[in-house]
């Protein structure tokens, strides 16, 4: 009985660690291919040779991406926004989500499907008149307007997932609480919030990279080279057919590291483990 | 804007702040896709940046959408005549672009370390190219350096071959197109005989991968822009230019599209602004900063009083660069050029792709190119 | 009863405040340049003339058809979806189980998601080479099979650009299933295995219905957000290489609106865009009861 027991673990095992393996090179290859062009000299966006490591290596680009450009200043400006987005998002959908979970009033399901409906345009149809409506309120040329637009444009994820995990939550819970004489919103705070803290996850994850890798509306806004996200000072390196590549590489690659370091930072929180076994009565 | 001619840009514009304390000027780089949709954009506002500084096919959209203002009235003749005729651009009657740089042309460029004199006609490069690739052997059937490698999956690098067989995009009234006819498909043959009848070039070759093969030395020769070749002598490639040899069959020269680029001035700039913007603009235009310009990027100038200077004398590849770029032709400024290359491209992939006879696609080129105009004008 | 009116306001107005603002207005212009003839030669003097531009949407014989790339859209979306979801989650139950090492796993895993979109869906296009692709190399070395003219064919380039997309799509839905399983109480399968159930009972029974709430959102807005990219399609066949015969439907719009400056045709394209996913996304999410509560 016992050794049976043991064997699906072991080949269940094996199985996973193959595929998670197969998946991960999957991943990596390209990305693989890009800290190549970013170590090649001389801009080549292709390689002609399936190589690991490029001839004639360098870490030139790198240097130069440093001191020869203002990525540091892009790095600030991305950061600034995108952390504000991400806390104006979790902050604003985790209580959204949360009256749209609980509660019954007239107008919910109008409000939710509206909220769906605003992701079905195509972004770029909307420059135009959002560029028109920035520059008469203001905001044009400003980080709070980049703001502004990329919280509105990741909310409507955010509300419905946070919606979504508080539904997997039983009312008894907050029941239990209001019986014993918290009020509306401690209930809410103290006791429904951190079991969804996967969900502030995935809405803090999303808000994050919303803000941090976009590109067509931050164009529009952020006009002045100072105010410059990482998206924009990217494509000051392209031209149509002259295209830096060897910086842009470089680039692509630092880019990466602020939105991993965040993810290795909450995913403790994604696989909490922090389930309603747990604390359930 | 290029990076490297921005870097200059940046550097010239310094020098005029240095020069003129109290003034500010604030430089906005954008990609040229990029940059004519923000332009007109901010001139639908009624504002935008004073000065724009593009290629001239911009401008016939710039004013179309009345986003710039004529120069001819702001300018004095005498002032004007400094400029060879090719960098100031009249369009409908009016002036709207002056040039700082003369370019943008596709020309032949080699590896000396493969080919030490260019070909001087189509026969030559053919022949060259086969014994190069003869000379370096084969793997795995595909030859170790190829003779010649181009981007063909873009139009604008099919013009030379076009042209070469006489044909051209437009008719006499400089606005109809003339895609249907038997240069056409000519070129179009040609262009398909030199990657399969005589292998000469790679299976599949867009901008990136011709680009890298020349860089990494397996092409010997490459047909590419004047903006690509600062870049392989900095990769320490000995690179020779010379005009795209001339096509023995027909015997005329192949006619890449040259255009000029430079500034125009923003119809939204207000009076009491003006004079200080043309400040700015004059200075730019000035001997001193095309010379530098032009000594940085290899580009073709614009003043006449450039011409002679000892250092472009001596400038083997401007010469050649100059030389390709008088055998070349203008390319239009009439917005109705967006609509023939985007009508030219499906045909032409199509042709190179095997998926069409080279009647079939000249046909539908010219169909699609009339439907385009016609909608754009509805 | 008053606080507690006060109190859902309090949740759920600051979001939607924003969301009107930001999008109400320029919707708004759209409808009504959908309408107008506006384009390059009529931009400050248009006018509204009627249904003009939806009729020439539908009737004219565009070269691509509409039709075409209509359904060629469709096919995008749900094969896209299908693969992010069923990658996205079996990774995710994987990753799930108390593996050493599970952390380092998830953090590759995610690097789709984190890498600059444009650059490496310009490597993917490279790897797509005929001739010098990394694909293909590994193609004829490895599995000796003949080279695939990917970029070539238009049918091949629609599978190379959902190739790309598939890379980049499954960390998400990767995130998404990871946090829904955190919601299931570890009870359920504890009752479940005494009962006798093996793998695949307890994945029907347990798993697939109580992350649902979660997945449905994600589900349907990606299905809307993949049905409107055009950047990948874009990128990876060169604007609809070969021949424009590579677009899905957005990209065809952005080709009209910013190429040809045709404003009022893709105002009205963006209109029909807007009610196929607004008809798409209520079927859905109908028939998943998405509005209401899990319990």
């Amino acid at each position: 009985m016992a050794i049976q027991q043991k064997r699906p673990r072991i080949l269940q095992k094996t199985l996973s660690y193959f595929v998670l393996t197969l998946f991960s090179g999957i991943a990596l290859f390209p990305i693989w291919q890009v800290v190549n062009i970013s170590l090649r000299p001389g801009d080549k966006l292709l390689p002609t040779e399936l190589e690991l490591i490029p001839t004639n290596a360098s870490l030139n680009n790198f240097i130069r991406l440093f001191t020869q450009t203002d990525f540091l200043t892009w790095i600030g400006n991305s950061l600034l926004v995108s952390l504000t987005v991400t806390i104006t998002g979790v902050v604003l959908a985790s209580t959204a989500g949360y009256g749209f979970s609980r509660f019954q009033f007239p107008g919910k399901r109008i409000g939710l499907l509206s909220l769906l409906t605003t992701q079905m345009f195509p972004a770029t149809m909307l420059l135009l008149p959002m560029y028109i409506m920035l520059i008469k309120l203001g905001l044009i040329n400003t980080y709070l307007g980049a703001i502004i637009v990329y919280s509105a444009t990741a909310l409507p994820f955010c509300i419905w997932t946070m919606k979504g995990f508080y539904d997997t939550i039983p009312p008894s819970l907050e029941e239990a609480a209001r019986i014993d004489g918290c009020s509306h919103f401690a209930a809410f705070y103290r006791i429904i919030l951190p079991l969804a803290a996967p969900a502030l996850v995935i809405t803090a994850l999303f808000s994050f990279m919303t803000a941090w890798s976009e590109y067509i509306v931050a164009v529009q806004i952020l006009q002045d080279s100072e105010l410059w996200t990482l998206p924009l000072g990217l494509k000051s390196f392209e031209a149509s057919m002259s295209t830096e590549w060897g910086l842009y590489g470089a680039a692509s690659i630092i880019v990466m590291i602020p939105v991993v370091i965040l993810f290795l930072a909450l995913s403790r929180w994604l696989v909490s483990g922090l389930t309603l076994g747990s604390v359930k009565g | 804007m290029r990076p490297d001619e921005g870097q200059i840009l940046q550097r010239q514009v310094k020098r005029y702040t240095d020069q003129n304390p109290g003034r500010e000027v604030v430089v906005i780089y954008k990609e040229t896709e990029v940059l004519r949709s923000a332009f007109v954009n901010a001139a639908i506002t009624r504002r935008g940046p004073d000065l724009v500084h593009g290629p001239s096919d911009a401008v016939g959209i710039y004013v179309a959408t009345k986003a710039v203002q004529p120069l001819e009235t702001i300018f004095p003749a005498e002032y004007l005549a400094q400029f060879d005729s090719s960098g100031i651009l009249w369009y409908r009657g009016h002036i709207y672009q002056i040039a700082d740089k003369i370019g943008n042309h596709l020309a032949l460029v080699y590896n000396k370390k493969y080919v030490q004199r260019a070909p001087q006609n189509d026969e030559e490069l053919i022949e060259t190219s086969k014994r190069i690739q003869r000379q370096y052997g084969y793997k795995s059937g595909r030859p170790n350096v190829y003779g010649l490698t181009w981007n063909y999956t873009e139009p604008f690098f099919f013009i030379p071959f076009f042209t070469g067989f006489g044909g051209w995009v437009f008719g006499d009234d400089g606005v109809t197109p003339s895609l249907q006819s038997d240069a056409m498909v000519q070129a179009l043959k040609y262009t398909r005989s030199l990657r399969d009848e005589h292998k000469i070039v790679p299976n599949e070759a867009d901008y990136e991968i011709a680009d890298a093969l020349f860089k990494d030395g397996k092409a010997a020769m490459i047909i590419n822009g004047d903006w690509s070749w600062a870049g392989y002598a900095q990769l320490g490639i000995d690179i020779g230019v010379a005009p795209i040899p001339k096509i023995v069959k027909t015997g005329l020269w192949p006619a890449p599209m040259t255009s000029p680029k430079g500034f125009s001035l923003n119809s939204n700039v207000s009076p009491e602004k003006l004079p200080k913007v043309l400040d700015l603009l004059r200075f730019l235009l000035s001997e001193e900063c095309e010379l530098e310009t032009t000594k940085a990027l290899n580009t073709a100038p614009t003043l006449k009083s450039l011409y002679n200077n000892p250092l472009l004398v001596k400038n083997d590849i401007l010469q050649n660069s100059l030389a390709q770029i008088r055998l070349g032709r203008s390319m239009p400024v009439v917005p109705e050029m967006r609509a023939v290359w985007d009508a030219m491209r499906p045909g032409y992939q199509a042709v190179m792709g095997g998926a069409s006879t080279p009647e079939a696609a000249a046909k539908s080129m010219q169909q699609l190119a009339l439907r385009r105009i016609r909608e754009m004008n509805e | 009863m008053a606080s507690r009116k006060s109190f859902i306001a309090f949740l759920v107005a600051p979001a939607f405040l924003i969301l009107f603002a930001v999008v109400f207005y320029p919707f708004i212009y759209n409808i009504v340049l959908s309408f107008s003839n506006m384009n390059l030669y009529r931009i400050y003097d248009w006018s509204i003339i009627g249904i003009k531009q939806y009729t020439r949407i539908f009737t004219e014989p565009s070269q691509p058809s509409f039709y075409l790339i209509f359904w060629k859209t469709f096919v995008w979306t749900f094969v896209n979806v299908f693969f992010h979801v069923v990658i996205g989650v079996a990774l995710a139950l994987i990753l799930n189980q108390n593996l050493k090492g599970r952390s380092v796993f998830r953090t590759l895993l995610i690097l789709p998601w984190a890498i600059p979109q444009f650059i490496v869906a310009l490597t993917w296009r490279g790897m797509f080479n005929y001739e010098y692709g990394a694909i293909n190399l590994m193609i004829t070395k490895y599995f000796n099979l003949p080279a695939i003219e990917w970029l070539k064919d238009p049918v091949n380039a629609f599978v190379a650009c959902i190739i790309t997309n598939v890379w980049l799509g499954f960390p998400f839905m990767m995130v998404i299933a990871l946090g829904a399983l955190q919601s299931i109480p570890h009870e359920l399968y504890e009752a479940a295995e005494i009962d006798g159930a093996r793998w695949h009972h307890k994945l029907r029974a347990i798993t697939l219905p109580l992350i649902r709430p979660v997945m449905i959102p994600a589900i349907t807005l990606g299905m809307i957000w993949t049905f409107n990219n055009l950047n990948i399609v874009w990128l990876v066949s060169n604007a609809g290489e070969p021949s424009d015969l590579t677009h899905i439907l957005v990209s065809y719009v952005y080709k009209s609106a910013f190429n040809y400056y045709s404003f009022s045709y893709a105002a009205a394209l963006s209109m029909i865009i807007f009610a196929i996913l607004l008809t798409m996304s209520l079927t859905f999410m109908k028939s998943s009861r998405a509005t209401e509560a899990a319990y």
